[in-house]
């Protein structure tokens, strides 16, 4: 038997609520509300509670699709980039690069945001950048 | 069990301020009269009561909301 | 209680055991093995409040046998009761070692920080249930003023269902808050006060009063008062006292002995006034 309470913080809104993952044998089987952070002081909203159900998810995506003649098909991540890249430059060549949009995620971590803009400002060349969380 | 969770009801209702609104009564198909008897009384019963007041909270939560927005709005400094 | 812990663990008495750890400066619930007994120095009675029992329960759910030792307050102890009767535990399988309970209205000293008064604001002890206030002052309002006033708590609840999640005692896998025809999945607003009454309801026989849902509502609807009736009319009607009873609950289905008759349906004397 193996259980391990892991702290963590909800990914889910900007807010930032500190959570506590029930893994047990290799498997978050629960969420908890962290009563001593500071951000949430033992309160989670519906989608905090339920964080556990998104990792166990059988919907879950767990590689890249390629979509290809109206249907996914499953490629490895090697692929998937190189197409997704080769797409870009064809689209910049074409009409330039501001017709590409960068729109980033509070889901993700403030250096991620970071690299995401620096993407869209330097290799792409557009300032249309934008966050979900610009409220 | 029925009668151990309606009298618990009744009781729990009676904290929100709705009690006597939920009756239980054992009426066999053969007691006619009985039957009459409890729907008059509980009918009787539930009229003098009055209305549910409950149906009556769409419409005060709006106001309460309008209330408490006139509230802030008067406490705020100019 | 370090080295009792330890000796627990090293012959085998038990398994795992629950306790408090300091993670990254918070204090969280740690499960210490024997594989990693230098740990349980850092064994610690935290001060905030974690339900042991139901990762306890969590663990039994995987691994039925395992024995599973706890740090065990008043309110884990009473917990571990219900989940016995309910036969959610195994009574050979969990050792405690028992430690100071909360301060509250009933005990002056404890280790937890857990019920010192909540912050009530003027608008909701204006409008509202306060949550300091006793059972029988909110009772002691007249019959509108008291739907009035538990309406505008419930009115607030955002259904984030953590009264549910947190509670010790709240293992059915079917749950009748997530009855699509009970409660339904869209509207934000519940149906209110259904939703709270349906909860109330389940909680007969079962709520041991430790205050995780309050703790853990982010609307601070004053669900303990609501449970601490609930335990009351169990209390009234049956004599039965949830948590420290070992007889089966008065709800459950097994042993059914009824001795209650229902309450006459009488009519309502019509007060004339012309």
């Amino acid at each position: 038997m193996e259980c391990k309470l892991v702290p963590s913080v909800c990914s889910y809104c900007g807010t930032g609520c500190g959570v506590l993952f029930e893994v047990i044998n290799g498997k978050i089987v629960s969420t908890l509300p962290m009563k001593t952070h500071p951000v949430n002081e033992g309160k989670l909203c519906i989608k905090g509670w339920n964080l556990h159900e998104h990792v166990n998810s059988f919907m879950r995506l767990k590689q890249p699709l390629v979509k290809t003649f109206g249907r996914f098909i499953k490629t490895d991540w090697d692929e998937a980039i190189q197409l997704t890249a080769d797409r870009f430059r064809e689209i910049i060549e074409k009409y330039g690069p501001d017709s590409i949009g960068v729109l980033v995620s509070a889901k993700i971590t403030n250096e991620e945001n970071y690299l995401a803009q620096k993407f869209a400002r330097a290799a792409i060349g557009t300032n249309n950048v934008d966050h979900c969380a610009r409220l | 069990m029925t009668v151990k969770r309606i009298t618990f009801l009744q009781e729990l209702l009676g904290l929100l301020g709705l009690g006597g609104r939920l009756g239980l009564s054992w009426i066999s198909s053969a007691e006619a009269q009985k039957f009459v008897q409890v729907v008059t009384d509980f009918t009787q019963k539930i009229k003098s009561l009055g209305p549910n007041p409950l149906s009556a909270f769409p419409e005060k939560r709006k106001a309460a909301a309008a209330g408490l927005l006139l509230e802030q709005s008067s406490v705020m400094p100019a | 209680m370090n080295n009792k812990v330890k000796a627990w663990l090293e012959d085998g008495t038990i398994d795992v055991f629950l306790g408090y750890k300091e993670v990254d400066h918070h204090p969280l619930p740690y499960c210490f093995t024997k594989e990693r007994l230098d740990e349980v120095d850092d064994l610690l009675l935290s001060p905030a409040r974690y339900s042991l029992e139901k990762i306890a329960t969590h663990m039994t759910d995987e691994e039925p046998d395992i024995k599973i030792g706890m740090l065990a307050r008043d309110c884990n102890s009473r917990a571990l009761n219900v989940l016995y009767l309910w036969n959610q535990l195994n009574p050979d399988n969990v050792r405690t070692v028992n430690v100071n309970c909360c301060p509250s209205r009933l005990k002056e000293h404890g280790d937890c920080s857990y019920l010192e008064p909540e912050t009530v604001g003027a608008y909701k002890r204006r409008v509202g249930v306060d949550n300091n206030l006793a059972l029988k002052d909110v009772e002691a309002y007249d019959e509108t003023e008291r739907l009035d006033r538990w309406m505008y708590e419930f009115q607030k609840c955002i259904k984030c269902y953590g009264c549910r999640n947190i509670c010790p005692v709240c293992f059915c896998k079917e749950c009748s808050l997530e009855h699509d025809e009970l409660v339904r999945t869209g509207p934000l607003l519940p149906d209110v006060p259904v939703f709270h009454m349906v909860r109330a309801v389940h909680m007969a026989g079962r709520c041991i009063d430790c205050g995780l849902c309050e703790a853990a509502c982010p609307m601070d609807i004053p669900l303990r008062l609501l449970y601490q009736k609930v335990n009351q009319i169990v209390m009234d009607l049956f004599d039965y006292k949830t948590g420290t009873s070992v007889e089966q609950p008065p709800f459950s289905i097994l042993g059914d002995t009824v001795t209650l008759e229902p309450k006459p349906i009488e009519p309502l004397k019509v007060i004339n006034n012309e």
